[in-house]
């Protein structure tokens, strides 16, 4: 297994405080695993999955609703368990172990590193023009979607592929700047959406950006571009 | 102006508001977190970790998935 930073600690043990509060580490019961995963629940990313899960299932997208719901409960499922673990070695511990891991691993591999990058950028274009040719909401690109979607998921799940240096606290402005803009254009589409004839029905006058993007997803190179697109930000991200 | 070019006008004002905050945060003092820094914090644990990605995952699903 890739040991990796484990940059968890601090928000982990706010974000899990909860769920320490209802489970003791100690023992496992089955009644006290049983609360810990309830308590797990309590973590507002699983809510929003849970919703999101919701509002796509009945928008007609039942598959896509289904896959919500099992991250949403492995998360679940996740933060109770580490909850329960947090009594074991310390966070803070782990990562430096995991650190000091990653720097060594980082020099005895870097010309290896420099291989990966050519040969995932190579994986990457072939992906792209393969899953590309796909015609849209057809089942091939489905399963091409959903497999590379949850490997990277499952990747990013242990941690960042790389360690990274989080700055301190966040300029409180800046960050509801930022904030404030993101806010506004999940409205924006919000309201574009509910303009529509229907939830399913595109509109002219109120396009969302589904259906702006209809002309470019409509040909081979455009899906390509895009799904290359896609890729890569999901690469950025796995690595954050 | 119709309000399909409203629309539009709002989407390219959410994309100038990103450009700026970024380059604000990336070419000047001002007090602003570049976007990856943004996400480096969000993502420091692993639910908001998770979350994000599964938001990534989502968004292939939406635009190419059954």
């Amino acid at each position: 297994m890739n040991p990796r930073a484990d940059p968890d600690g601090e928000a982990e043990a706010s974000g899990a405080g909860c769920a320490e509060a209802v489970v003791s580490a100690g023992p496992a019961r089955p009644a006290a695993r049983a609360i810990g995963v309830l308590a797990g629940f309590r973590e507002p990313v699983v809510l929003v999955l849970l919703l999101i899960a919701f509002f796509t299932y009945i928008s007609g997208k039942p598959l896509d609703g289904v896959l919500m719901v099992i991250v949403a409960v492995g998360l679940a499922w996740d933060a109770g368990r580490r909850a329960r673990a947090r009594g074991g070695v310390s966070d803070a511990g782990q990562a430096v172990g995991a650190l000091e891991l990653s720097l060594e691993r980082g020099r005895a591999h870097g010309r290896w590193r420099l291989l990966g990058i050519t040969g995932m950028l190579a994986g990457g274009a072939v992906y792209a023009g393969v899953v590309g040719s796909f015609s849209r909401y057809s089942w091939p690109a489905t399963a091409g979607i959903i497999g590379l979607g949850t490997v990277v998921v499952l990747i990013g799940w242990h941690g960042p592929l790389r360690h990274r240096r989080v700055a301190g606290r966040l300029p409180l402005t800046g960050a509801l700047a930022w904030a404030v803009v993101l806010v506004f254009g999940c409205l924006w589409e919000l309201a574009a959406l509910l303009l529509q004839p229907s939830i399913t029905t595109g509109s002219y006058a109120h396009p969302t950006i589904s259906t702006l993007t209809d002309p470019v997803l409509s040909t081979w190179p455009g899906r390509s571009v895009l799904l290359a697109a896609w890729l890569a930000f999901g690469w950025y991200l796995a690595e954050r | 102006m119709n309000s399909h070019e409203i629309t539009i006008v709002g989407y390219l004002a959410v994309l100038g508001g990103i450009a700026t905050l970024q380059v604000l945060a990336t070419r000047t003092r001002v007090p602003v977190p570049s976007l990856g820094n943004l996400l480096t914090r969000a993502m420091r644990s692993r639910t908001g970790r998770v979350g994000i990605l599964v938001a990534w995952a989502w968004i292939g699903l939406h635009f190419f998935a059954h």
